[in-house]
């Protein structure tokens, strides 16, 4: 861990640093950990205007999409300008325009079984900031498979899913075994989202990585939160370790990316 | 008793709570089987192609998972108790 801050440092940081609970050790802590952010869509947005104003030393941001008009009334690190950018240029950008002191790594590429565990040794948390339901059961292997903890998004209409994992167990897949059959989930561009609400989501991500990377408070490892942005309403789901899950489990059939599909249900490969 | 919905199951059900009249020596299944009868369109979401609940979702009872610290789908139920299915959602 570093053992001072610079002048700059201290001044930026300076409402870190002057709680207790966080001074110039837990800010260092901060900017001595990297953090894979994968998808820089709704929930990428908020998750890394506040890791990248927190100071965390080192984002590396994974999407393989260009920007959308659609995606402006929600992705709110990109701007009109941006239409038809590759996001990891535009979301860099913001990064580095909101703090010079974060080092980014642009990654424009889709999140596949090949690249996977690689990317997600080359950093300390990950964040599940993706859209669909490959990428998640892949974060979530490559994560769990290598003792990774990361920080689960997801988001639907007015709902939102956000939890937390170690790295070791429960998992996602104690919670979800496989994907839903293709089609029977809608995503964001069938069934239509609240604007706001990856902000909120996304920002209860950000707090979770800032907290392990302080290694600070009560994670959400061991509960789903189900937030109803129409209600106003948190719920808290359980999630335990389940001794025949595939990837955490007693006995796992998982014991490598290259051992499932990332296509339909992402259950076990054919081969 | 209620069963609360989640996610795109609001929309199959056209509610976020559905009421369902029980028996008194009511189970989950039974339960299941209530709320499939008054809504069948939930049928094609939470069923797998055995007629079984599929893999993905998630029963709930009084915010519990009945697999883990009861009965499973034959966990007794009464007029108290909260049910509920919890899809995955995807979205980002």
């Amino acid at each position: 861990m570093r053992p001072d801050l610079d002048p700059e440092q201290l001044d930026r940081y300076s409402r870190h640093i002057i709680m207790n609970d966080v001074g110039p050790e837990g800010q260092a802590a901060l900017l001595d950990t990297d953090v894979l952010v994968v998808g820089a869509g709704g929930l990428g947005a908020p998750v890394l205007q506040y890791l990248a104003a927190a100071g965390i030393g080192r984002l590396g941001i994974v999407d393989d999409d260009v920007v959308e008009r659609s995606n402006l009334q929600r992705q709110v690190i990109h701007g009109d300008d941006d239409v038809g950018r590759p996001k990891v240029d535009s979301a860099a950008e913001f990064v580095t325009g909101l703090n010079p002191d974060v080092t980014v790594d642009r990654h424009e590429l889709r999140l596949a079984r090949e690249n996977a565990t690689d990317l997600v040794a080359d950093y300390d948390i990950v964040v599940d900031a993706s859209d669909n339901f490959a990428t998640r059961f892949l974060v979530n292997d490559a994560c769990t498979l290598s003792g990774t903890p990361f920080s689960h998004g997801a988001i639907f209409q007015f709902e939102g899913q956000v939890t937390t994992f170690s790295g070791d167990s429960p998992c996602y897949r104690c919670l979800f075994p496989e994907a839903p059959p293709e089609g029977t989930v809608p995503d964001c561009a069938t069934a239509g989202v609240l604007g706001v609400l990856p902000g909120t989501i996304g920002c209860m991500q950000a707090t979770e990585v800032v907290k392990l990377a302080m290694d600070y408070g009560e994670t959400l490892e061991g509960r789903l939160v189900a937030y109803d942005a129409a209600e106003m309403s948190f719920e808290e789901i359980p999630v335990a370790a389940k001794p025949d899950c595939p990837v955490c489990g007693d006995d796992p059939a998982i014991a490598s990316v290259a051992d499932a599909s990332y296509e339909g249900r992402c259950s076990l490969a054919e081969d | 008793m209620e069963w609360k919905l989640f996610a795109h199951l609001r929309d199959a059900a056209d509610g976020q709570s559905v009421s369902v009249d029980i028996e008194e020596d009511a189970t989950v299944e039974t339960a299941l089987d209530a709320l499939l009868a008054s809504r069948p369109a939930l049928a094609e979401e939470v069923l797998d192609e055995n007629e079984e609940l599929a893999d993905h979702i998630r029963v709930l009872v009084n915010g519990e998972d009945p697999f883990a610290a009861a009965d499973g789908l034959a966990t007794a139920v009464d007029e108290e108790t909260e049910l509920a299915l919890f899809p995955p959602v995807s979205g980002g």
